[in-house]
């Protein structure tokens, strides 16, 4: 069943890993893991700014907000990888990790001020945020990316 | 409980998955608009939601003095990962195409 979905300026992605707070950062800054799960992008935190370079050899870097390892990262978004969503007002993305005492981690990301970017929020809605979450559980847990 | 049987207990109500299928259609809602659009009381609603938050299936954040709720899909995605890939997804997805196509609500 096809739905349409008004899409908000605010989309919420949460999941469990089992992992340290440790691993989850390094997989999610260091661009030998999110190279597995994240559309094949090489990710890297450098100077205050966050590197992107895609398997094509696009790269483009967006603003750090607030880097704490391993528990919060907050950096800005837009979505160079498509001209026309790249020409929408930059939104921003939140990562928290929250260690449990079972030894794993909530991790939400929060992708929010999409208000200025409908066609980014629409672009990386549910399936964007989902994929990634999904995929980067898999990569820690059992040290394979999602085929 | 596990996690699995959490999410699989969350989708087996109908009010659930109504639930989910309003915050699919507009996301980040106040309990008192999920209310108003359900023939049902307030604390039946919030028992509801507690039990999609519990699955993971719903997250609720602070924005000023309200709470909002947010469909979270990942576990549905994980569900799909461990249940469906496994089982030829290919050809459930023909059959899904068929019925919609049957039914006319692809």
């Amino acid at each position: 069943m096809m739905m349409t979905t008004t899409m908000t300026a605010t989309q919420v992605y949460q999941v469990f890993i089992r992992a340290t707070p440790e691993a989850i950062w390094e997989a999610m800054t260091k661009p030998e893991f999110t190279e597995q799960y994240f559309h094949g992008v090489r990710l890297e935190l450098r100077d205050g700014r966050r590197y992107s370079r895609t398997q094509g050899g696009v790269g483009w870097d967006e603003a750090v907000l607030e880097e704490d390892p391993p528990r919060r990262l907050v950096h800005e978004w837009v979505s160079y990888y498509d001209p026309e969503l790249a020409a929408e007002e930059p939104s921003r993305v939140t990562w928290e990790i929250d260690p449990r005492e079972d030894g794993t981690c909530l991790l939400t990301l929060v992708h929010d001020r999409l208000e200025g970017a409908p066609k980014t929020a629409e672009s990386v809605a549910g399936e964007g945020g989902m994929f990634v979450l999904s995929g980067l559980k898999a990569l820690l847990e059992t040290g394979q990316p999602l085929t | 409980m596990t996690d699995d049987d959490r999410v699989f207990k969350a989708l087996a109500d109908p009010t659930r998955r109504h639930l989910l299928d309003r915050l699919f259609e507009r996301d980040g809602r106040s309990l008192g608009e999920l209310e108003s659009e359900l023939e049902m009381t307030r604390f039946g609603v919030m028992k509801h939601l507690r039990v999609l938050e519990e699955a993971g299936l719903v997250v609720s954040r602070r924005s000023g003095r309200e709470k909002l709720h947010y469909l979270n899909p990942v576990p549905i995605r994980l569900i799909h990962d461990r249940w469906i890939d496994k089982y030829t997804e290919h050809r459930v997805a023909a059959l899904a195409d068929l019925k919609n196509r049957l039914e006319g609500t692809g």
